[in-house]
Order: C-alpha cells, then sequence, then structure tokens
C-alpha cells in the first residue's frame, strides 16, 4: 500500500523568535519566514506598531506584508489604525489594498476617527478609498458621515462611491440621502441610474 | 471540526432571563419566515436557540444592535455578503464520506501530479485534513488516492489528520459509521473497505486506521502549527467559517507556512481564499478551484 503511516513530523526546528530572539530585531532579518514570524510574534504588543509600519513601508514580499498587516489588526489600537491610514495613498495597489481590508477588520471606533478626516482630503482617491472604508464600518455616524459627503463634496465620483457605501449598508435610511444627489447631478446619467438601482433595492422591487 | 450541540432546549440567554439576542417572538417568526424565503432554510421554534446564538454572532461581528435593522442589513445589502456569512453558519452540515466529491476528484485528476513533478520516485507527499471531525474527509481521501490516483504507488504518502475535539477524534480512530456516513460511497469500496458490525455499522479497515495521523490540533494556536510543515495538500474545508476576519486571516497565515511551495490549499464550497488573505493564488482546475501558494 502507498499509504504509510504518517511520521510525527518532527517538531519544526525552532526559529529564532521561539528560541527567544527579539521579534523587534528580527523584522529586519534576511529570511521572508524569519520576519513573518517575528511579525506574528509582535501582534499582540501595541509598543511594536512603530516598528510594524515602518517595516510595512519598505517591505517587499507579499507574504510578509502580509504579516505585518496582520499584526497590526491584532494590535487593535488607534495608533495601529493611525500607522495603517497614510499607506491608502500609496501606488503599490497591493499594499492599498491590503491596507484598506485590514482596516475593515479593526475596531470601528479606532478606525472611524482617523478615516472620517479623509472624506474630506484635497485628492479624491483618498476620498473615494474613505467612503469605502467607512461605508464597511459598523459606526454610528457612517450614515451621517457618507450623507456629508453625497451632499456636499465636488467630485461624482467620490458621491458614488459614497452611494455604493450606503447600498451595501442595507439601511433603507439611506434611500432619501441618495435620492438628493440626482438633484445635485440632474444631467449625470450614472447618478440617475444609482438613485433608481438604491430605490429599487430599498423597496424590494 | 464539531459542532455546537443543538440541543439545548432552553432560550435563556446569559443571563438566564432572556433570549441570546433579545428576539421578541414576533421578531424570531419574522427572521424565519424571511430566512425561508430568501434560502429554504426552515428553523421551528425548536432551533430557536440554534438560530438565536448565530444570530446573535453575526450581529456582533457587524455591529449592529437591534434585529430589526440586522433583518434590514439582510434584506437590503446590495452584496448579499452578510445573507450569505449568515447562510454559512445557519447550515450544519454533518460530514459524510465522499462529501464534495469534485475536490477530490481535482486532488487526483491534476493537482497531486503537479505537486510531484519533478520528485524523484519514493519520495514523500504529506497530505493534511484540517478539522477532520470525525475521519470521514481523512479516510475519504485515502480511498480516492489508493482507488484512483494513477501514481499512487510511486509515492510514500502520509495523512495527517487534527481536530480540536478530542471526542470526535477518538470516534476517527475508532472508524466506525453509520449507514448516513456512507450514503454517497459506492457499495463496492464499502465492501473493499469497511467491515460490517451490525445491521446499523460499519468500521473501516485497520490498515487505513493506522495509516492516519489523528492529533489534537488547534488550528488558532502558533506553537501547534508549528509542528506541520512541508505539507503539499491542506484540505481545510468549512472549518474557517466558524472563524472571524482576523481568525481566518492569521489560520491563513500560518497554513502558508505550513504548506510546501507550490503547495495547494482546498477550501469549502462556499469558502473563499481571497476574502481572507492575499497569500495564496487561486488555481482553476477542471474539477475545482484550489488555493496555492506561491513558489517563492
Amino acid at each position: 500500500m502507498a499509504l504509510v503511516k504518517a511520521r510525527k513530523i518532527d517538531r519544526a526546528k525552532p526559529g529564532p523568535v521561539a528560541e527567544g530572539g527579539d521579534p523587534l530585531a528580527l523584522l529586519e532579518d534576511a529570511n521572508p519566514a524569519c520576519r513573518r514570524r517575528a511579525a506574528h510574534a509582535l501582534g499582540e504588543r501595541p509598543d511594536a506598531v512603530p516598528a510594524l509600519s515602518a517595516r510595512l513601508a519598505r517591505e517587499e514580499d507579499p507574504s510578509v506584508r502580509e504579516s505585518l498587516l496582520t499584526a497590526l489588526v491584532r494590535t487593535g489600537t488607534a495608533a495601529a489604525a493611525a500607522a495603517l491610514v497614510p499607506h491608502l495613498g500609496s501606488e503599490d495597489v497591493g499594499l492599498r489594498n491590503g491596507v484598506i481590508e485590514s482596516l475593515q477588520q479593526m475596531p470601528a471606533a479606532v478606525v472611524m476617527p482617523e478615516v472620517a478626516p479623509l472624506l474630506t482630503a484635497a485628492d479624491s482617491d483618498l476620498r473615494i478609498f474613505a467612503a469605502q472604508l467607512v461605508g464597511k464600518l459598523p459606526h454610528p455616524d457612517r450614515l451621517a458621515l457618507l450623507a456629508g459627503v453625497i451632499d456636499r463634496d465636488p467630485h461624482v465620483n467620490v458621491c458614488l462611491s459614497a452611494v455604493e457605501a450606503l447600498m451595501d449598508g442595507g439601511d433603507p435610511a439611506a434611500l432619501p440621502v441618495v435620492e438628493r444627489l440626482g438633484g445635485r447631478f440632474p444631467d449625470d446619467p450614472f447618478v440617475a441610474f444609482s438613485v433608481d438601482a438604491a430605490r429599487r433595492l430599498f423597496s424590494g422591487a | 471540526m464539531s459542532l455546537p450541540s443543538d440541543k439545548g432546549p432552553s432560550n435563556k440567554g446569559p443571563s438566564g432571563k432572556g433570549d441570546a439576542t433579545g428576539l421578541s417572538a414576533a421578531d424570531y417568526d419574522a427572521f424565519c419566515r424571511f430566512l425561508r424565503e430568501r434560502t429554504g432554510l426552515s428553523f421551528t421554534e425548536a432551533k430557536r436557540y440554534f438560530v438565536d446564538r448565530r444570530v446573535t454572532e453575526r450581529m456582533a461581528a457587524v455591529g449592529v444592535e437591534h434585529v430589526r435593522q440586522y433583518l434590514n442589513l439582510l434584506r437590503f445589502q446590495a452584496s448579499g455578503e452578510e445573507l450569505q456569512l449568515l447562510v454559512n453558519r445557519m447550515t450544519v452540515n454533518e460530514t459524510y464520506f465522499f462529501r464534495e466529491m469534485y475536490q477530490l476528484d481535482c486532488l487526483v485528476n491534476a493537482a497531486l501530479d503537479e505537486v510531484v513533478s519533478g520528485r524523484q520516485p519514493g519520495s514523500r507527499v504529506r497530505i493534511w485534513s484540517a478539522g477532520c471531525a470525525t475521519g470521514e474527509e481523512p479516510y475519504s481521501i485515502a480511498i480516492t488516492l489508493l482507488e484512483r490516483w494513477s501514481r499512487v504507488d510511486d509515492f510514500e504518502i502520509e495523512l495527517y489528520a487534527s481536530d480540536i475535539d478530542s471526542h470526535v477524534l477518538a470516534r476517527a480512530r475508532e472508524g466506525i459509521y453509520e449507514q448516513r456516513s456512507l450514503q454517497a460511497m459506492p457499495r463496492d469500496l464499502v465492501a473493499k473497505y469497511f467491515t460490517r458490525l451490525d445491521d446499523q455499522s460499519w468500521q473501516i479497515m485497520e490498515e487505513l486506521r493506522d495509516s492516519i495521523d489523528f492529533s489534537l490540533v488547534n488550528i488558532a494556536d502558533p506553537q501547534q502549527m508549528a509542528n506541520f510543515r512541508g505539507i503539499d495538500v491542506i484540505f481545510c474545508r468549512n472549518l474557517l467559517i466558524y472563524f472571524d476576519d482576523l481568525g481566518r486571516r492569521e489560520a491563513a497565515s500560518m497554513f502558508y507556512d505550513a504548506l510546501s511551495p507550490n503547495g495547494f490549499i482546498c477550501l469549502g464550497h462556499s469558502e473563499s481564499m481571497s476574502r481572507m488573505s492575499s497569500l495564496f493564488v487561486p488555481r482553476r482546475f477542471p474539477d475545482a478551484i484550489l488555493y496555492q501558494k506561491p513558489q517563492s
């Protein structure tokens, strides 16, 4: 028979972290596996946020980057959220998406104060990312913040991001807010389409 | 993974004074009616504890305090994501042999050939069933390999199986199953690999029982997970649905470290690694989608 009794996998040779190495120092190790373990070990240490964030800014290995992001999510502090937010402006799509996903997984109460100010950032792309993020945060200010975007943002694409976020929130109270956008951009076919879609969604039609 | 018992008749919440979610009778009825209309899932008053528990869990996960708000989310969310997540939690699928067979087809028709490409005959192939519950999955893998992988005799195949529940592991090691577990298995294979014990039960042959290493493992524990390295294929089906987003992400990271480069992870049909982690590359095979650890 080709099946052999599985040998107890030898306890993996303990890595430097397990041996008591300093995970903060090992974040800079040349071996990506070692950096991943170091990041994992630092996920419970709020004091490690600056080091994790600094490493994230220059980390090129996707697997280590994922571990760094996961560690910051695990930390779950306002400092960790604040450390992630600047990366929303990164030109690296992978990093940016990782940051968006990570912020969504952190407590809304610590993320919202960091992200809400971006709804009025000068860069419209940043405002779009912020609207998407705010829409995903289970926070009592979500509707009011996105309504503010719809009522005031000069860029129609930012407003449409806010509409999409509201529609995904599933709250029928968002419909009057969405309908107001039609008044702001009466000649924009995408706005008309979105408002119609919201009416259909919230009426259950 | 074993599932929480649904037999408890109590509707008491943690305080012992009321329903776990505070669902009124009318809310509970509305909730069940909605689920039945949208999904076909039907829950009676007898399942109230089961429903309450899962609804409470999901309401906490999305930060909703009132049942009506949560119902609105389920009803109106454009993506339908939350409804899918709730349904995943509501569907208790007791496992059985050859469940989700298309993934086993994928294993023997494509994935393993790729895994052993370039390996010397006689080298090891390691497969791990994580969350093996009462053993149907790892035994199904073993039988499928023996019956259908053309290169099965060329390699030494090690099968690992783990669960967090020591009781189900004991049953897995014992390998005794009732008819319900064997319903999807051809009779000739039952005859070949099982011994009939009585009218109701069959025991899987000793040789197969002895070939699998069953162990108690909490996949959320990095120390325990560090014992698994060099794995070629991980089956982790319908296990991570019991984790929250961060837990899934951390588990994915530990599976990544456990896998060999180019190794595969196989999730349940309703699960998607791309919603958990960016570490793996989805691979579309004719029979199924698997997730692969990149070479470097």
